[in-house]
C-alpha cells in the first residue's frame, strides 16, 4: 500500500511539474510584453555615476504611428574621474535603448557628425547628440539615449516611455541605392534571392542524402562491412561514383556559372565599411564654480546622500547652484527659479525626485566668493535605482553633476566628486517606538 | 536461424522481419540524429562562428571568409570518420550541414524574427552546402581521407565565398546615409538596432590583407583552405576517439559483495586500494 501511494504521488508530482513547465514555456512564449525595461538598474552604481552623464534630453513625441518619427536629442559629459577598471573611451557608439529593434534609427549625429561608425571621444568634455527614430513594433516602449564604450559597455542615459501605435505589417524603410536600384522596404530585401539559393542547395542536398537512405541504412552495411560475407563492393558501387561524379561536376558549375551571373546582376558593389568616425568635443568651457567636497556621507536608513562641499566662484557672476545630476536622477533646488524652469513637462517624473535637492546656503555664491554648504539628495530613489549598492563597491566614489546658475539663467556645470562613506546607524536613534530618537 | 522468408543485404542474410526492424532502425536513429547534430553542431558553429554568421553587416571579406569554414569543418570530418569507416556511408558532410543550416532557420526564425524583432534580412545564415557536397563527393570518390582532406577540405572553404556571394551580393550596394557611403548590409544593421552589440564590435577587414590586390576574400578564402585541410585530419582524428566504445570496469561492485563466480571476493580495502591504482580505462574497438 505504501508503494501503491508512493508511486501515486510521484505520478501526481511528475503531472504537477510537467503541467508547471508547459504553463512556464506557455508564459514565456505567449506573453513577451512582460520584460519591458533593459536592466538599467542593474548596471552597477559605479558605471552610471562616473561614466557617461546625460543632460537636457529630449523626446520630440510620446506617442507615435508606425513609420512615424520621434527625435530624441540631448548632450553628454564623460566624467573625468573615469573608474580605472574601465578603459578610456578610444571606441564610442551612439546607441539607443530600445527593446530591440522596436524602433528604426534613420539618422544619428554626435556633434553633427553622421553617427553610424564608431568613434573615439574624450574625458570630461560635453557632446551633443541626436538620434532620429522609427516607429515600427506598436507598443509601449523604454526609449533611452546610449553610448556603447569599447570594454565598458553600454552607458545609458535616461528613459522615457513611448507608445507606438499602427500595425507592424505597415512599416516600411526605403532607400534608393548609388548604384539606382529602389528598395522598397529593407525589412524583406534580398529575401526571394536568399529563399531561392538556400531552397535550391537544400534540394538538392537532399537529393544527395536521399540517394543513400533510400537503401538500408546501418545495421545491414555495418554488417557487410565487419563479417565475413559481407559485400562491400555493394555499398558503394560504380552507379553511385558516377552519380557522384556529376553531382560534383554540377555542383562546381552551379557555383561558378551563379557567380558569374551574380556579378552581372550588381556589377557595382561595395565592401562592409569599418572606419571610424572623427568627432570633435563641443568648445571647452571653463568650471566656473570650484568644488571641493569636504566630506560625504550616504545615510542607508535615511536614503540620503549628504555632501559638505566648498564651492569657489572663479567666475564674474554671480552663481546659484540649482541642480546635482548623477546617474540620470535630477535632484533640483526647488529654492532656485532657473532651475526649476529647466524641467520640461515631458520629462520623466521616476527621474525627478519629489524631494529635490537641498542646500544649507541657496544665497548665490558672487564673483571670487568661496563658501562651505551642505547639500542633501534624499530619495527612495538611492535604493530603488540601486545605487545605494555603491558601498559594496571597491571603488567607493561618488560622481555627479553640478548645475550652477546666474540671475540671468545661464547655467555652468562642475564635476563633483569624492569617497563616500556609508552611515549605516540612525545618529538620533530613531525608532518606531522612539520617533523622535534620544535616549528615550 | 529459424525458418521463413529472408532477403540478402550487402552479400548477407537477413530475415525479411529482421531486415524490416533494422529499417525502421534507420530510420529512427536518422530522426534521432538529425535533432541531435542540428542542436550540437549549431551550438558549436554559434559559440565559434558565431556573430559572424548571425548578422549581414559582419560578414566581411577577411575575417568571415576565414573562419567560418574552419569553425563549420570541424563536425562534417568527424561524422566523415564514423559514417564513412563504419557504414561506407559518403554523405555526413552534407548531413551535417544540412542539420546547422536546419537549426539556424529555426533560431533565426523563432528566435530573432518573431522573438526580438529583428528583420530576416539581417539574420541570414551563410550558405555550405556547395562545400560540404564537394567534401561528401571527394570522399567518395577517393575512398582516403587524406585525398579528401587536400582537395575536399580545400574545396570546402574555396567555394564559401562564391557560393555565398548568390544572395549576398544585393546587401552589398551601395546607399548614402547622411552623406556617408555604406553598404545596404551596413545600413540594414545600423537602422535595426542591436543595442548590445555596437558597430566596434565588428572585425571589417582588420589587418594588412588588403594591401594584397584590394580583394581580400581571395587571399582569405585560399588561407581559410590551408587552414581547413588542418582542420579536417584533427576532427577526422577526434571524431575516430569519439566513436571508440569506452567502458569502465564496475569496480563498485567489490563493495556490494557482486564478484564473478570464478573470482574470489575481495575485501573493501583490496578493491580501494586496487581502484585507486588503477583507474583505468579500458577501450575497445
Amino acid at each position: 500500500m505504501r508503494t501503491f501511494c508512493f508511486r501515486k504521488s510521484s505520478c501526481a508530482r511528475v503531472i504537477l511539474s510537467a503541467a508547471a513547465a508547459i504553463m512556464q514555456i506557455g508564459i514565456l512564449t505567449f506573453v513577451p510584453d512582460a520584460a519591458l525595461a533593459h536592466g538599467e538598474r542593474n548596471q552597477e552604481p559605479f558605471l552610471r555615476m562616473r561614466t557617461a552623464h546625460f543632460y537636457d534630453v529630449k523626446w520630440s513625441a510620446n506617442d507615435i504611428p508606425v513609420n512615424g518619427e520621434i527625435v530624441v536629442t540631448g548632450k553628454f559629459r564623460l566624467f573625468p574621474i573615469w573608474p580605472v577598471n574601465l578603459p578610456l573611451p578610444e571606441a564610442a557608439f551612439l546607441g539607443n535603448g530600445t527593446p530591440g529593434p522596436v524602433l528604426a534609427r534613420t539618422e544619428s549625429y554626435i556633434n553633427g557628425v553622421p553617427a553610424i561608425q564608431s568613434t573615439k571621444l574624450e574625458l570630461n568634455r560635453d557632446y551633443e547628440f541626436k538620434t532620429v527614430l522609427k516607429g515600427r513594433v506598436p507598443g509601449y516602449h523604454h526609449v533611452h539615449p546610449m553610448i556603447n564604450v569599447m570594454g565598458a559597455g553600454p552607458l545609458l542615459g535616461p528613459g522615457n516611455w513611448l507608445s507606438v501605435t499602427g500595425n507592424e505589417s505597415d512599416f516600411k524603410l526605403p532607400i534608393k541605392t548609388l548604384s539606382g536600384e529602389t528598395i522598397d522596404n529593407l525589412e524583406t530585401w534580398g529575401l526571394g534571392r536568399v529563399f531561392f539559393w538556400h531552397g535550391l542547395w537544400v534540394a538538392i542536398a537532399i537529393v544527395w542524402l536521399v540517394w543513400w537512405l533510400r537503401r538500408p541504412l546501418l545495421l545491414p552495411r555495418f554488417r557487410a562491412l565487419t563479417e565475413e560475407g559481407g559485400d562491400r563492393s555493394q555499398l558503394v558501387t560504380s552507379t553511385d561514383r558516377l552519380f557522384g561524379a556529376g553531382l560534383l561536376v554540377a555542383t562546381i558549375l552551379i557555383v561558378f556559372f551563379g557567380f558569374q551571373a551574380t556579378d552581372t546582376a550588381y556589377p557595382r558593389t561595395v565592401p562592409l565599411q569599418g572606419s571610424r568616425a572623427t568627432v570633435e568635443p563641443l568648445p571647452e568651457v571653463p568650471e566656473q564654480v570650484k568644488v571641493v567636497v569636504n566630506k560625504s556621507n550616504y545615510d542607508v536608513p535615511g536614503r540620503s546622500l549628504r555632501m559638505n562641499v566648498t564651492l569657489t566662484n572663479n567666475g564674474s557672476t554671480s552663481a546659484q547652484l540649482g541642480e546635482f545630476l548623477t546617474s540620470n536622477q535630477r535632484f533640483i533646488n526647488h529654492e532656485v527659479s532657473q532651475a526649476m524652469a529647466t524641467v520640461d513637462p515631458n520629462y520623466p517624473k521616476e527621474l525627478l525626485p519629489p524631494n529635490g535637492l537641498k542646500v544649507s546656503d541657496s544665497r548665490p555664491l558672487k564673483p571670487g566668493e568661496t563658501k562651505t554648504v551642505d547639500i542633501e539628495a534624499a530619495d527612495a530613489a538611492w535604493e530603488t535605482e540601486r545605487l545605494s549598492s555603491l558601498i559594496n563597491d571597491p571603488d567607493n566614489t561618488l560622481g555627479g553633476l553640478l548645475f550652477f546658475y546666474d540671475e540671468h539663467g545661464k547655467r555652468t556645470i562642475s564635476n563633483v566628486s569624492g569617497p563616500m562613506v556609508p552611515v549605516f546607524t540612525d545618529p538620533d536613534n530613531r525608532t518606531a517606538e522612539n520617533p523622535k530618537g534620544g535616549a528615550g | 536461424m529459424q525458418g521463413g522468408a529472408s532477403v540478402r543485404l550487402y552479400g548477407l542474410e537477413w530475415p525479411k522481419e529482421s531486415a524490416r526492424i533494422s529499417r525502421v532502425f534507420d530510420l529512427l536513429v536518422a530522426a534521432i540524429l538529425f535533432l541531435a547534430v542540428s542542436g550540437a553542431f549549431h551550438l558549436h558553429y554559434m559559440l565559434t562562428a558565431g556573430d559572424w554568421d548571425m548578422w549581414i553587416d559582419w560578414k566581411d571579406r577577411q575575417w568571415w571568409v576565414t573562419l567560418t569554414p574552419i569553425m563549420a569543418i570541424t563536425f562534417p570530418a568527424a561524422l566523415q570518420y564514423v559514417f564513412w569507416t563504419k557504414f561506407r556511408l559518403p554523405i555526413a558532410a552534407t548531413f551535417a550541414v544540412v542539420c546547422l543550416l536546419f537549426g539556424q532557420w529555426i533560431n533565426r526564425y523563432f528566435g530573432f524574427y518573431l522573438w526580438s524583432y529583428f528583420p530576416m534580412s539581417e539574420v541570414i545564415p551563410a550558405l555550405l552546402i556547395p562545400g560540404a557536397l564537394v567534401l561528401d563527393l571527394a570522399l567518395l570518390l577517393t575512398g582516403n581521407f587524406l585525398f579528401t582532406a587536400m582537395s575536399g577540405a580545400f574545396a570546402f572553404a574555396l567555394l564559401f565565398y562564391p557560393a555565398n556571394w548568390f544572395w549576398l551580393a544585393p546587401y552589398r550596394l551601395p546607399v548614402e546615409v547622411m552623406g556617408q557611403l555604406v553598404s545596404v548590409g551596413d545600413y540594414i544593421s545600423y537602422a535595426f538596432t542591436r543595442t548590445a552589440l555596437p558597430e566596434y564590435i565588428r572585425l571589417i577587414e582588420r589587418g594588412t590583407l588588403r594591401t594584397f590586390g584590394g580583394h581580400s576574400a581571395i587571399i582569405a578564402s585560399f588561407f581559410s583552405a590551408f587552414v581547413s585541410i588542418l582542420m579536417y585530419l584533427a576532427w577526422w582524428h577526434i571524431g575516430m576517439l569519439l566513436a571508440r566504445v569506452v567502458t569502465t570496469p564496475n569496480t563498485l561492485k567489490n563493495f556490494m559483495g557482486l564478484t564473478d563466480k570464478d573470482e574470489p571476493a575481495e575485501t573493501a580495502q583490496k578493491a580501494i586500494d586496487r581502484t585507486s591504482l588503477q583507474g583505468r580505462f579500458v577501450a575497445s574497438e
